[in-house]
């Protein structure tokens, strides 16, 4: 019990360090005292992260199933806001502006989303404590949650943020399989999905579209979509088997990496650290999602175990996207390495979501 | 299995894939993507040295460089560009179109500095090497320029420097050479290219992305190319080509001694500024000019040798014994061989050898000729120098020819008969020869039966050739043949009657011997080709000019030189 905690605790916070390094290293040449304070404000950050991290460990995590409709609540409430009055960055409507800093819902909305998710599938038959979901047919098994996914699936995605909106399809299909609900019926939905898929095309915006293209071959636009490919894929490379050493890295410190501090702080790491570096941080990131499996395989509270896979999951999915987007393996979209780059709502909703992981463990011998 | 493990076993495949990913990125493809990122942000300024100079065989320099600068700047953001440019144009005084054009016309990749402006005076360099701590990304290059002091003086010897052309880079690649290299063409500048070639330096800075710099990496110094000394002496060459004035020709002087060339000229001729200043009509007008003024006439064409070729056939009927000193033939004008006649120029009446040399009679040397036979005559034209080439260390020297019965008959299945002997006898017919030739030829007679290879380099850096470039080969004719040969050249210029009299007023005792060439079109080719002082031999001078008349004038052309040579006191 003590003993998942201090994993995932020391895992989280040396990916988190290695986080800040990355961060100084991209933006320390940078000018002006924003982009000089930014390592500090990540470390800020962090501070208020493990402080969640706390609080929610010792949160018995049964609070969120009675809170579940108004997590989600909420979390749709500030979707909406962000579609009202959301500032505009990097071309999307992301962000909602706080006192001092910018606050991102759509990643506290993958959170809920898990939560809500979880308890729609643990609630138990009155008669035989049995869980409902074995039983459901394919509109409670399937349509219901799938709406309550949608909706805010489809505010994310109209910011827009495909990556996160994607995101969540994909968690959710993951989580359904985790559940008792049959396998016919998981295949019916990712049949109509993907069924379709080929009209979705034209309600992609003209940046998507060109980022997938560009996916399929970055050397049609080497100067607009697909620069930040190569430039990412010529970081990683440059690093070589031991890499450039830290603060050596031409590619992020003379800016021909974009956003070497954000979404490719990946590509920023790989070309200090090397292909050694490398291992180790895919390394740790697998040594945490695996802890979060375990502790998902170990929990009998059926709510427990499937918030466990959902976080896992959510982690899993989000570090090999990114990474994934960061090699150049999968096309470019918003997503942040969680814990690794440069944002407060990505520090905190993981750290709250490893909170909560922790906590699932401590509380588990209680039922 | 359940659903749970074969969702963490897709976990462990994606980490696989990852690390697949990852070692194909780093180790596979890590090389060629450390070169990318190092052409991201590393880029090279070229420093160029000077090219050796070229000197006289005093010091004095005949081709140096001069300092111009060079204004580039490295490819950046459109915006900044602008700015800079109009910075730029501010400092120059010029339009900023133009430096927007210049820019557009000389990019040529992001990852190489661009030049906007060329040959800038020193203090608009000053000024801007001051804007330029504003703005680095400025460059100022020092490039030196050819420079020649004296314009088109000894230009065929020198030559001219221009961009590499496509023959030549791709002999030359293997040497270091690359494209947009300045290499030497024809002359020095060609032959000694190697040597004379700077190595080029530069600078390697780092840039960021906007193609800002950031700071320099390392920075290798150009080195010089060697100076080439030349045997020319820029005393003697000055005079040559004042008494040259214009007319089409050649002139040059030689030690007989050494071979040294002293003075080498052709006319018309070439001011090799135009390939550094890059002033396209005047390149076009010497590439289109039907008088071919970028041939040097010296040694890369052949003319008929005409009368000074009577020397040969001296030479073959003393050593031959065909004739000697009391040998006498009667010139009545004219005389007949086999069916057709053949006159001289003038009726001379009894001749013997010297006084047939003194007055050029064509009578003595039909009959000597077909005394002494057609190929004989082949055969002592070459043990005198011709028909091969006299190796001067330039380049496109060419052979000239000397015709053979033998060759006739192989090349062209004809017989050769007494009136081609008759022809050949007074240099006419097929026979051709370079001035150079003519020079080496005379030399031996100068300096008593050594044929000198000539050369033109006598220095290369700290390396003094001359000693090793000296070769003189010898030529066994009896004492008595050169003493008669000389006796008949002295004569030319002391007989009254003598071809070349009106040398004889001059302070200095000259010899030689006068040509006049016939030729099918136009006036006739005047040849002089003679030696002086006479008993102390120190130079040999060709005169040719082309079409210039009879050989008296190239004659009147030799005694105005020798004139200069001797008021300045050079002999």
């Amino acid at each position: 019990m003590r003993n998942s905690f201090l994993r995932i605790f020391i895992l989280a916070l040396i990916i988190s360090s290695l986080g800040v390094l990355s961060i100084y290293s991209s933006t320390y040449q940078k000018e002006g005292t924003p982009w000089q304070d930014i390592h500090k404000r990540q470390i800020l950050w962090l501070v208020i992260g493990l402080a969640c991290f706390f609080a929610m460990s010792h949160l018995n995590y049964r609070r969120l199933w009675d809170a579940n409709y108004f997590i989600y609540g909420v979390a749709i409430f500030f979707l909406f806001m962000v579609f009202a009055l959301g500032i505009i960055r990097l071309g999307a409507q992301r962000w909602l502006k706080f006192a001092w800093f910018n606050f991102q819902p759509s990643e506290f909305a993958k959170l809920a989303i898990i939560i809500f998710l979880a308890r729609y599938f643990s609630r138990k038959s009155v008669d035989d404590i049995s869980l409902l979901s074995g039983k459901f047919g394919i509109f409670r098994g399937i349509i219901l949650p799938f709406i309550f996914v949608a909706v805010p699936m489809f505010l994310i995605i109209e910011q827009p943020d495909l990556g996160s909106g994607l995101m969540l399809l994909l968690v959710f299909v993951s989580l359904l399989y985790l559940t008792n609900v049959r396998l016919k019926y998981i295949l019916t939905l990712m049949f109509v999905l993907i069924l379709p898929l080929p009209f979705f095309w034209h309600f992609l915006r003209d940046y998507q579209k060109q980022r997938l293209l560009v996916f399929l071959n970055p050397n049609i636009d080497p100067l607009g979509a697909g620069y930040t490919v190569i430039q990412s894929r010529i970081a990683i490379g440059s690093g070589g088997l031991f890499g450039r050493g830290w603060l050596s890295g031409t590619q992020s410190q003379l800016y021909f990496l974009p956003e070497s501090h954000t979404d490719f702080v990946f590509a920023t790491f790989s070309e200090q650290w090397g292909f050694l570096g490398s291992i180790l941080l895919l390394l740790l990131y697998y040594l945490i999602i695996r802890q979060g499996f375990i502790i998902a395989q170990r929990t009998q509270d059926s709510f427990g175990r499937l918030l466990a896979y959902g976080i896992s999951l959510l982690l899993a999915l989000q570090v090999s996207i990114n990474i994934s987007m960061n090699m150049g393996l999968a096309p470019v979209v918003g997503l942040p390495l969680p814990l690794m780059s440069y944002g407060g709502s990505s520090v905190l909703s993981t750290f709250i979501a490893l909170g909560i992981l922790v906590n699932i463990d401590r509380t588990r011998s209680v039922f | 299995m359940e659903r749970k493990n074969i969702l963490s076993f897709v976990i462990i495949l994606i980490f696989i894939f990852l690390l697949f990913g990852l070692s194909s990125l780093d180790l596979l493809q890590g090389d060629k993507f450390r070169r990318l990122s190092d052409s991201n942000c590393i880029r090279l300024i070229a420093q160029l040295g000077a090219r050796g100079n070229i000197l006289d065989r005093n010091g004095e320099i005949i081709v140096d460089n001069k300092i111009s600068y060079d204004v580039m700047i490295l490819p950046s953001e459109l915006s900044q560009l602008d700015h800079i440019l109009s910075g730029v144009a501010r400092i120059l005084e010029v339009e900023p179109k133009e430096l927007k054009a210049a820019f557009r016309n000389n990019y040529f990749s992001s990852s190489i500095p661009v030049t906007i402006a060329s040959n800038i005076d020193l203090k608009k360099a000053i000024l801007l090497g001051e804007y330029k701590l504003e703005e680095p990304s400025i460059i100022i290059q020092p490039k030196p320029l050819r420079h020649y002091p004296y314009g088109p003086l000894a230009a065929h010897a020198i030559g001219y420097v221009n961009e590499i052309d496509r023959w030549r880079l791709t002999k030359l690649e293997d040497y270091g050479y690359k494209t947009k290299d300045i290499v030497g063409f024809g002359g020095v500048e060609e032959k000694y290219d190697y040597y004379l070639r700077q190595e080029e330096g530069g600078l390697s800075v780092e840039v960021n992305h906007r193609g800002k710099f950031m700071r320099v990496l390392g920075f290798e110094p150009p080195s010089n190319g060697k100076d080439v000394q030349l045997t020319l002496d820029l005393r003697i060459q000055k005079i040559v080509e004042a008494n040259l004035s214009g007319r089409k020709g050649s002139i040059i002087l030689m030690d007989p001694q050494s071979g040294e060339i002293l003075a080498l000229t052709s006319y018309p001729n070439f001011n090799p500024a135009v390939f550094v200043t890059k002033r396209t009509k005047l390149i076009a007008g010497l590439f289109n000019n039907p008088d071919a003024p970028l041939i040097n006439r010296a040694i890369s064409s052949s003319y008929p040798p005409a009368s000074v070729f009577k020397l040969v056939l001296a030479s073959a009927g003393l050593e031959l014994k065909r004739i000697n000193l009391s040998t006498n033939f009667l010139c009545k004008g004219s005389t007949m061989v086999g069916s057709r006649k053949f006159s001289c120029w003038d009726v001379h009446g009894v001749q013997d050898i010297i006084m047939a040399i003194a007055h050029s009679c064509d009578i003595f040397f039909y009959k000597t000729g077909l005394l002494v036979g057609a190929q004989n005559i082949h055969d002592y034209a070459l043990k005198l120098g011709f028909a091969k080439s006299a190796g001067l260390e330039l380049p496109y020297e060419t052979s000239g020819f000397i015709p053979s019965p033998l060759w006739r008959k192989i090349n062209k299945f004809q017989n050769w008969f007494d009136g081609d002997t008759a022809n050949l006898s007074i240099g006419q017919g097929d026979c051709l020869v370079t001035p150079l030739q003519m020079v080496d030829m005379m030399a031996i007679f100068a300096n008593g039966g050594y044929l000198p290879s000539p050369y033109i380099i006598k220095a290369v850096g700290a390396l003094d050739f001359s000693e090793r470039k000296k070769k003189l080969t010898h030529v066994p004719f009896k004492k008595s043949t050169f003493e008669i040969i000389c006796r008949g050249l002295r004569a030319v210029v002391s007989d009254e009657k003598g071809t070349a009299n009106i040398l004889s007023g001059l302070p200095v005792a000259v010899a030689g011997k006068t040509g006049t060439a016939q030729v099918s079109h136009g006036a006739t080719h005047a040849w002089f080709v003679g030696y002086f002082p006479f008993d102390k031999p120190k130079y040999v001078i060709c005169v040719l000019l082309e079409n210039g008349g009879g050989g008296h004038a190239a004659s009147a052309v030799a005694r105005q030189i020798i004139e200069a040579m001797n008021t300045q006191g050079l002999i």
